[in-house]
């Protein structure tokens, strides 16, 4: 097992190194000069340009600056934010739990949902309730993200508002932020209200990022599962006289399971890029909408750094995924590959 | 006698492509996707006769009207007009034909690219095969729309840009299905038949190898397809794509949604067309899939 975790890691240090690059040829090949740009349109004295150009390093080689940058990268230092002039990393850390806490909502609501749906269709395979869920997960699947967040909050804010447009949680309540993660912080301060109102806030976007999610793993799971309802040793364990929910959970569910972990692990990456859109809708202050606003703003450091950790995020997420298949099916670990 | 190896070959094609549609026939979703899609082709060919009013005109006294089946609206204006008071059914007409456009223009990039990658990394295996994958990983690593919206950043926001980010972020699913198809193909024995006959690398590649990796390529290229419009979309509304005044149905999108509350049926209409787009080519895709390769039927 070790030795499997260690092949695994190693594959990652090239795939990382290759990230570092990408992003930083994104940022270099950009038209116009970041200096200028910081500036604005007043300009700049010729003499404080040298110099800025100088303090970001911008009048070195190319490679040079790749250099430095992986260095300091190493040592956990991704640069400032023009904008604010704060440490991109601290940035990052500050606005990831709210994204965590999203899309961790979205991913348990499409689990909780989509999955004993799909098994559910497959047990009762061609009637009327598979057919029905086949059809609406498709639609789901087909769903652009941006307009069923817009029809949800038409539907449940603006017709029977019941849920608030924007935002974690309503401007009323003041409390430390202890993990970052505005469900838990607003029930530890332990005022009255707030839990609530922390909930009715993440409700929509839940809804809203989940959903795709949730289509996809209702499909995966359900064709899963006729895959292995169809084998023998299902038809062995019906045969021993064991109770359907045994044959059909234990026996079939189980077996179905690496194409399902795959496909939850795959929606990792669909996720954060849906948070892009998701939070952007409901100004949710995360990383989708810090990304979507630097890019707008220009903000360099800010893209390159996030899409670094971003990225890196989801290749560890890959690598949790191997490491799952080793452990639910140990014929994969001894393969060797 | 070639003549009569054509003929063979021809009404083995035919064949194939009549046992697609029995098999294509039998899935009803896909018929009613085909159907849809069909006639969306056509109103996208005719869109200047069908449009009753230019896309971009701005008929001042008519501002956000309701369409027809709401109270107050027109049949001069069957979807009511924008806030600028442009005719929405024109709208949505005329940007029909962005979708197909932007469809057909990203999997062209994605099929050609990916094959000819996929394809060289197949053959080449070792140093030149490991450097293509591990790219292909790289691009991988980002959230496509994350990235796609970063490379048009760069690129500068246009519709033609976007098409082209979103065809990067899709190129390494190509390359992985067709290097997987190629090598499993590569082993087969009409491959070193047609080596011992001295066939060139690219004829084994092009001519032997490719026709037989075709299958799940185009039901890729058919899921990709609803997916860059989507993307698109997506990207429109994010305000990187299709700028203002082009009537792309996700730009009309996000020019609505300053009125979602006061007037929900200016973002309903080319979100619910989007939908149904994305949805009929999906459909198709499943009746491809059942068509070309009925091993994989198991929907049924």
């Amino acid at each position: 097992m070790l030795s499997f975790l260690l092949r695994k890691l190693l594959v990652l240090i090239p795939t990382f190194i290759g990230i570092t690059i990408a992003a930083f040829i994104f940022i270099h090949i950009i038209p116009g000069d970041p200096i200028l740009i910081m500036a604005g349109e007043r300009g700049l004295p010729a003499e404080k340009y040298a110099e800025l150009m100088h303090a970001f390093g911008f009048d070195q080689p190319l490679w040079k600056q790749y250099l430095d940058y992986l260095w300091q990268l190493l040592q956990g230092d991704l640069g400032k934010s023009f904008v604010t002039g704060r440490p991109v990393v601290d940035e990052f850390f500050e606005l990831f739990p709210a994204t965590i806490e999203l899309a961790v909502c979205a991913l348990l609501f499409a689990i909780i949902i989509g999955i004993p749906a799909g098994i559910l269709a497959a047990v009762k395979r061609g009637s009327v309730f598979d057919h029905s869920l086949m059809t609406l997960s498709l639609t789901g699947f087909s769903m652009p993200l941006f307009w069923w967040a817009l029809l949800l909050i038409v539907f449940f804010s603006g017709y029977l508002g019941w849920t608030p447009v924007s935002g974690r949680i309503s401007a009323l309540y003041f409390f430390d932020d202890v993990t970052g993660f505005m469900l838990i912080d607003s029930w530890l301060s332990g005022e009255k209200g707030a839990f609530k109102s922390a909930a009715s806030h993440l409700i929509l976007p839940t809804l809203a990022l989940g959903t795709i999610p949730l289509a996809t793993f209702a499909r995966q799971s359900r064709s899963a599962m006729l895959e292995t309802l169809g084998e023998d040793f299902i038809k062995t364990a019906r045969a021993k006289g064991l109770s359907p929910f045994r044959v059909t959970v234990v026996h079939g569910f189980r077996n179905a399971l690496i194409p399902v972990v795959t496909v939850i692990g795959l929606s990792v990456g669909v996720l954060l890029g849906g948070a892009i859109l998701t939070e952007t809708i409901f100004s949710w202050p995360g990383i989708g909408k810090w990304m979507v606003d630097s890019i707008f703003r220009r903000d360099y450091p800010v893209v390159q750094g996030g899409l670094i950790l971003i990225a890196t995020i989801v290749i560890m997420v890959n690598l949790t995924v191997d490491i799952l298949y080793g452990i639910i099916d140990p014929r994969i670990r001894k393969k060797g590959h | 006698m070639s003549d009569i190896v054509n003929e063979k070959q021809h009404s083995a094609l035919f064949d194939a492509i009549s046992g697609f549609w029995t098999e294509f026939k039998q899935n009803r979703g896909a018929l009613y996707g085909l159907i849809f899609i069909s006639i969306l082709a056509i109103v996208a060919i005719f869109a200047p006769i069908l449009a009753p009013y230019s896309p971009t005109e701005q008929y001042r006294d008519f501002l956000k009207l309701p369409p027809i089946w709401i109270e107050g609206g027109s049949w001069d204006y069957i979807f009511g007009t924008d806030a600028l008071g442009r005719d929405q059914l024109s709208r949505m007409i005329h940007g029909s034909r962005y979708s197909f456009y932007i469809g057909f223009i990203v999997i062209f990039f994605c099929l050609t690219i990916g094959i000819v990658l996929g394809l060289v990394a197949a053959f080449t295996k070792g140093f030149i095969d490991n450097i293509i994958m591990r790219a292909m990983d790289i691009i991988l690593a980002f959230p496509a729309l994350l990235m796609a919206l970063a490379l048009v950043a760069i690129l500068g926001p246009s519709l033609e840009n976007a098409m082209i980010a979103i065809a990067v972020t899709y190129i390494p699913h190509f390359v992985r299905l067709t290097r997987a198809q190629a090598l499993s193909e590569l082993g087969k024995d009409y491959v070193s038949s047609s080596k011992t006959m001295g066939a060139s690398k690219a004829r084994l590649m092009f001519i032997n190898v490719l026709p037989n990796c075709m299958a799940p390529l185009i039901v890729q290229a058919t899921m990709s397809f609803s997916s860059a419009i989507l993307d698109a979309a997506a990207l429109g509304f994010l305000g990187m794509g299709a700028q203002p005044p082009t009537p792309e149905w996700g730009t009309m999108l996000a020019d609505s949604r300053q009125y979602i509350l006061s007037d929900p049926w200016l973002m309903t209409i080319p979100g619910l067309f989007i939908l149904l787009t994305v949805l009929s080519i999906n459909l198709i895709g499943d009746g491809m899939r059942d068509g070309l390769d009925p091993k994989m039927k198991s929907n049924k």
